[in-house]
């Protein structure tokens, strides 16, 4: 495995933006520290050890106890006339203590004492526009400023007026900010796919560094992109995640390059790279291949090459991005050119997670074994602006 | 420009710095009065500036704010912004005082935020790393008790990072850990840094609110309209008040201002004083030396060349009295400062004022002032210049005629500037500002100063023949002299009477007001015990005592009669106002109000029955509400409606205080708490000291660590100890300004000698004693601060009258029982008698400075 154009750390700018923001960035503690590389079991929170053992509807619900979790909804889509959207949903967990913690709440507690945190990150790429629009929510569990609540079957998490409700057919998000907003329904063409074993997703060299990962890989999707006053009916296809975990990243880890792709075959790709500081790849990266029957096969780090074509350096902040790769999976006869929609899809979040990373929607062409694929998706880098997130 | 200058060299420059005595005594009396000026205005102008920045601190970068006025709010409201269209942003914050456990520190503010929510309103950061930084704050969501401290804080209560500290509120004392310190920028910065910060689970925990917040902070969406907002305000329950953040910031603003504008106006009778200094030396100058101007004229200057080299002597003595004044303002602002910003917290915000912030704009308003005034005084004189006329360079004697139709014209003048004074009067005030009433004051000085010439030749007319028996022909000549310059010593005169009569006037007004607020304190704070929620007072009585210790207290002791009292801190439009429901029967069998409208007799019974409510004098002025009236209110949800039955006086705070029946409030509005209570011995005990510490020390133990306690007359002596502190201010400013006219009389009486050195000389010559000459100044001396003193104190009489019914009314709406302080006129008026013939001194030892033969050769 090769990756080329790598990038310098950043960390300059990120200080910069930090300082811009109150205190510092809440994210650099809640989703991207490595305060996470202490084993979580001591810290008091749960640990994920083993097969997750995932049922439905209960485990597309929060898991407090462990302390990082997320859903996150990706897509590509297009109106009638052939505008191009991608878009991100994403919403985080973080549980600040864990239950029966060294600090007793005082009784009775305030309406406002809380051990979980939401923050929520909205995007959208207006890709014929040229144009990347952002987001962000951060809020308690308290009062109904953001949370989840379950009627019968459904799940809904909701923070400020955006929301992601998982029914038992459906998914629906909403979100909207002042420069735009998206209403969308989406339809999981194939059951989820459990990552790792049966949902134990490795993360690291010890049993514990490690996350429970399932994925909606492919959703038919449709609904109204708002931009600018017009609503926009779309169309298209989207990819879900849900993961939680308490401690997954080892020390030395810098950060993370996430791959998710639906082929014109109706296969889809998943693929994580965890970047050491060296300049190699953590043994524990990893993948799923998800065939046209919803069948997946786990893909070890040895069983593919990611190999960075080109790069992008942010303007704001200075990060230095790769903008195109070429993926090559021996195994499955697989060979592809993967690249950004649109150069400049970095999210910084100065008001919530406070971290800068680039999560963008992706175009792939190639072959598979000998007939020609093409395929949409989704990637996202960390670590290149000084943040690392912990999952993914 | 080049010949103007040259010439003001030659002929102004050369003649101040021979004759520097005078020029200095003239810089001096305006550095003074300069000093006075600027240190007042950038003492008043620091602790608004404080003020205004920790309002500023507080407000973000809210669009608007959503309050209950006079109470909190129930915090579910946020949700309803939630999802609102209109609203991009929310926040909430909540504040109270609380102070560390058993420490001699006195309390600082607690704000309780949401550290995820008001990121994005106001700027607060944490010392350190970035990583200890956010670890720090999210401390405070992660653990109860915990606390930002801002650097200040910390060094003066001797924390750092990571310590325990007892924090003491009202309902109890917490165990804190200090989870990081504050940069100081921010929020930090509010009430001059000595803030906390902690999670509004945290500060509900503390202080018991639960369910409830200050105020909600709200951001809109960009490009939101007008009509959004108001649709956002109407559908908000009726009990809030969507506020522009600024409101809170502006009320307390326009409070300070009338002070500011008080002060400003007393110190600006230092300079005012100053101004005659000026006047009466370029007026001597022009006098002096009219034989010169007629020369120049001669010599073809033009009169505006003349009348431009007097105004520049004013400026120019301006300018160097202003430069003067700094070393001076910079000792006097110091002390300045602290005084008048505990008297701003006392009367009317919280302020606290770190360190002096000087003001460019204040400085250039002192300058300003200060030359403009200088300049206007030389106006006159200079004027008087440009007229000398050409052929004056040979006449050999002055216009006397001119000068006795000076007088009668000034008389006239003074008559008309008396006439309007008294138009002036009934005028109300402009924006809260009694302008016409200064305005008045202003024309009062004027007219008596323009007075003073005629006054003098009447008294020394009047007096001739009784003094020639008297005290001889030194008294006789006195007179005489005194006829002749009436015109020129006038202005020193004037100066003398503007000080007197601010002596005068300040005196009386100050007694008054203390005899009355004695009277006031005596009657209705009375009591022997009074017992608050901890830190009730400071907290502004928003925490009531437990009701548990209630129970407890009122099965204390039979010995004493309780007055409860529930007390809200309330605004009508912009005034602020308190509303205390109180014990009104048992207040009325040991105390009483100082009634200003209605019948005592009638009133009392009706409002102890809870018939209607009492409003004070300064309520009355500023809501313009009147016995029969309703008072309406919102107090905590409930509709207030009750009809005014009298007017007292009270001079608790600047804002008005409405009284009603607590036990009829409790019926009607189920509101049974207190915040807090008073004890009066039902009957007079035989050891009253005795019964009463015997009530503390049961009080104290049971609830000590609960509530505050002070004693009838400590709080009492306290009331007036603040009443002195807060005049000390002014009793400053009126010795500066007797100063002044002493200065003004030395300077006079020298240049009226020197001026008549030759005549003085030609009577010792003819055989006058020095002996005589010098009786004969010291009558003229004694002539003139006769005159100053007596218009001075009939002028200070009037300006009293002025001072209390007018300017005190218009800005802050309270009057006071007119007593006057005849013993402290008694002492002062011959020692200011004393002290301007002292000034006189100088005047006679300049007399024989030169040999007579000297002098009589010069010419």
């Amino acid at each position: 495995m090769r990756i080329r154009g790598k990038t310098r750390k950043g960390g300059r700018s990120l200080g910069r933006r930090i300082r811009i923001g109150l205190a510092g960035g809440v994210g650099a503690l809640l989703l991207f520290s490595a305060a996470a590389a202490a084993d979580p079991a001591r810290q008091g929170f749960l640990a994920v050890t083993g097969p997750c053992g995932f049922e439905f509807p209960r485990d597309h619900a929060p898991h407090p106890g462990f302390r990082t979790e997320w859903w996150y909804y990706t897509g590509n889509l297009k109106t009638e006339a052939g505008r191009r959207f991608g878009y991100q949903l994403t919403f985080f967990r973080y549980q600040l203590t864990p239950f029966g913690g060294s600090a007793a709440w005082p009784e009775p507690p305030s309406a406002w004492r809380t051990r979980q945190i939401y923050s929520a990150h909205a995007a959208l790429s207006d890709l014929s526009a040229r144009r990347h629009l952002q987001a962000e929510r951060l809020g308690r569990n308290a009062l109904g400023i953001a949370g989840w609540l379950q009627y019968g079957q459904d799940i809904t998490l909701y923070h400020r007026g955006w929301s992601i409700v998982i029914f038992p057919d459906r998914h629906t998000l909403a979100a909207a900010d002042e420069e735009f907003a998206f209403a969308l329904e989406l339809k999981p063409l194939k059951l989820p796919v459990f990552h790792g074993r049966e949902g134990y997703s490795l993360k690291g060299s010890t049993p514990e560094r490690a996350s429970c990962y399932y994925s909606f890989s492919r959703l038919e999707t449709k609904g109204t992109v708002s931009l600018g006053g017009k609503h926009l009916a779309v169309r298209g296809q989207s990819w879900m995640d849900h993961e939680y975990a308490s401690a997954p990243l080892e020390a030395g880890t810098v950060g993370w390059d996430w791959f998710s792709l639906q082929l014109s075959d109706h296969s889809e790709i998943m693929l994580y790279l965890l970047r050491r500081e060296d300049g190699g790849l953590s043994p524990a990266s990893s993948g799923s291949y998800i065939d046209s029957q919803g069948m997946k096969r786990h893909l070890e780090s040895g069983y593919f090459t990611v190999e960075a074509l080109d790069s992008w350096k942010s303007p704001r902040t200075g990060a230095l991005y790769p903008a195109s790769w070429r993926i090559r999976i021996p195994l499955l006869g697989v060979d592809l050119v993967v690249k950004s929609n649109l150069a400049d899809q970095e999210m910084r979040t100065a008001s919530t997670t406070g971290v800068v990373y680039w999560e963008g929607s992706v175009s792939a062409r190639g072959t598979k074994g000998d007939a020609p694929v093409e395929g949409a998706g989704y990637v996202e880098l960390t670590g290149y602006a000084g943040g690392m997130p912990v999952l993914k | 420009m080049i010949s103007f200058l040259r010439l003001f060299i030659a002929f102004s420059l050369r003649h101040a710095a021979r004759h520097r005595g005078r020029t200095i005594a003239v810089v001096c009396g305006i550095a003074l009065g300069a000093a006075v000026f600027t240190s007042v205005r950038l003492a008043v102008h620091a602790s608004i500036a404080s003020f205004t920045r920790s309002m500023d601190f507080f407000a973000g970068n809210a669009d608007r704010v959503l309050v209950q006025p006079g109470g909190v709010l129930p915090e579910e409201t946020l949700a309803r912004f939630y999802t609102h269209p209109a609203v991009r942003d929310y926040t909430v914050l909540s504040t109270t005082y609380a102070r560390k456990a058993d420490a001699a520190a006195p309390p600082f503010l607690l704000i309780g935020i949401d550290p995820l929510l008001d990121r994005t309103f106001r700027e607060w950061r944490l010392r350190g790393r970035e990583a200890e930084a956010v670890e720090g704050w999210l401390d405070l969501l992660r653990e109860p008790y915990t606390v930002l401290l801002s650097l200040p804080l910390a060094r003066e209560l001797g924390l750092a990072p990571g310590a325990r500290l007892a924090l003491e509120h009202t309902r109890r004392t917490a165990d804190f850990r200090v989870a990081g310190l504050l940069e100081p920028s921010g929020l930090a910065l509010v009430e001059g840094g000595r803030v906390g910060i902690v999670d509004i689970a945290t500060f509900q925990e503390l202080t018991g609110l639960y369910g409830k917040i200050d105020r909600i902070d709200l951001k809109f969406r960009r490009g939101v309209s007008a009509a959004e907002i108001e649709e956002l305000a109407r559908s908000l329950p009726q009990d809030l008040a969507l506020h522009p953040p600024s409101a809170a910031r502006e009320s307390g603003v326009t409070m300070i201002r009338a002070y500011q504008l008080n002060l400003s106006v007393l110190s600006f009778a230092s300079l005012f004083v100053g101004m005659f200094l000026v006047y009466s030396l370029v007026a001597l100058n022009v006098a002096a030396r009219r034989k010169e101007l007629a020369i120049l004229r001669a010599l073809g200057a033009a009169p505006r060349t003349l009348f431009a080299l007097f105004l520049s002597e004013g400026v120019l003595l301006g300018t160097l009295g202003w430069l003067a004044a700094i070393p001076l303002g910079a000792v006097l602002v110091r002390h300045l400062l602290e005084a008048v910003s505990r008297t701003i917290s006392t009367l009317f915000v919280r302020v606290r004022v770190e360190d002096l912030e000087l003001s460019a704009a204040e400085i250039a308003v002192s300058f300003a002032v200060t030359v403009v005034t200088s300049l206007l005084a030389a106006w006159q004189p200079a004027g008087e210049a440009m007229r000398v006329p050409p052929r004056e360079a040979m006449d050999m004697v002055a216009p006397e005629e001119r000068r006795r139709r000076s007088a009668r014209f000034a008389a006239l003048l003074a008559l008309g500037c008396l006439a309007a004074c008294g138009a002036l009067l009934p005028l109300p005030p402009a924006g809260g500002v009694p302008l016409a009433g200064y305005l008045a004051v202003l024309l009062l000085f004027l007219g008596f100063a323009l007075l003073s010439p005629f006054l003098l030749e009447h008294l020394a007319s009047g007096l001739d023949g009784l003094l020639a028996r008297l005290a001889g022909p030194p008294a006789r000549l006195a007179g005489r002299a005194v006829r002749q310059g009436a015109v020129r010593t006038a202005v020193s005169v004037g100066a003398l009477i503007t000080a007197v009569a601010l002596f005068t006037a300040l005196v009386i007004m100050v007694h008054s007001f203390r005899r009355t607020v004695e009277t006031w304190v005596r009657q209705t704070v009375s009591g022997e015990l009074f017992v608050t929620a901890k830190l009730g007072q400071v907290n502004r009585f928003r925490f009531p005592i437990p009701e548990d210790i209630v129970e407890g207290l009122r099965r204390l002791d039979a010995a004493f009669d309780l007055v409860e009292s529930r007390r809200w801190f309330l605004e009508r439009g912009h005034f602020p106002y308190e509303f205390e429901a109180m014990g009104m029967e048992t207040f009325f069998r040991h105390g009483d109000f100082l009634w200003l409208q209605g019948d005592p007799a009638a009133i009392r019974p009706r409002a102890a029955r809870g018939e209607g409510v009492l409003v004070s004098e300064v309520f009355a002025a500023r809501t313009g509400l009147r016995p029969g009236d309703r008072f309406e209110a919102r107090i905590e949800g409930s509709l207030v409606d009750l009809p005014i039955l009298g007017v007292v006086r009270d001079y608790r705070t600047d804002g008005g205080i409405v009284f009603y029946s607590h036990a009829h409030f409790r019926e009607r509005f189920h509101d049974p708490r207190w915040s807090g209570v008073r004890f009066f011995f039902r009957e007079p005990p035989a050891d009253p000291e005795a019964e009463l510490s015997r009530l503390r020390r049961a009080i104290l133990e049971r609830w000590g660590d609960r509530l505050d306690l002070v004693g009838g007359r400590e709080l009492r002596e306290a009331v007036l100890r603040i009443f002195d502190e807060t005049f000390a201010v002014t009793t400053v400013l009126l010795l500066i300004a007797l100063a002044v006219a002493a200065l003004g009389i030395a300077t006079t009486l020298t240049v009226l000698v020197l001026e008549r050195s030759r005549q003085l000389n030609t009577i010792l010559a003819v055989g006058g004693s020095p002996r005589q000459i010098r009786s004969m100044i010291f009558w003229e001396a004694a002539f003139l601060v006769v005159t100053g003193e007596g218009a001075g104190l009939a002028c200070g009489v009037l300006l009293s009258g002025m001072l209390i019914e007018v300017i005190n009314r218009q800005s802050f709406g309270w009057t006071f029982l007119y007593t006057v302080d005849w013993p402290s006129l008694g002492l002062s008026l011959p020692l200011i008698f004393g002290a301007a013939l002292g000034a006189a001194l100088p005047a006679v030892r300049a007399a024989f400075r030169q040999p007579p033969a000297a002098l009589l050769r010069q010419r």
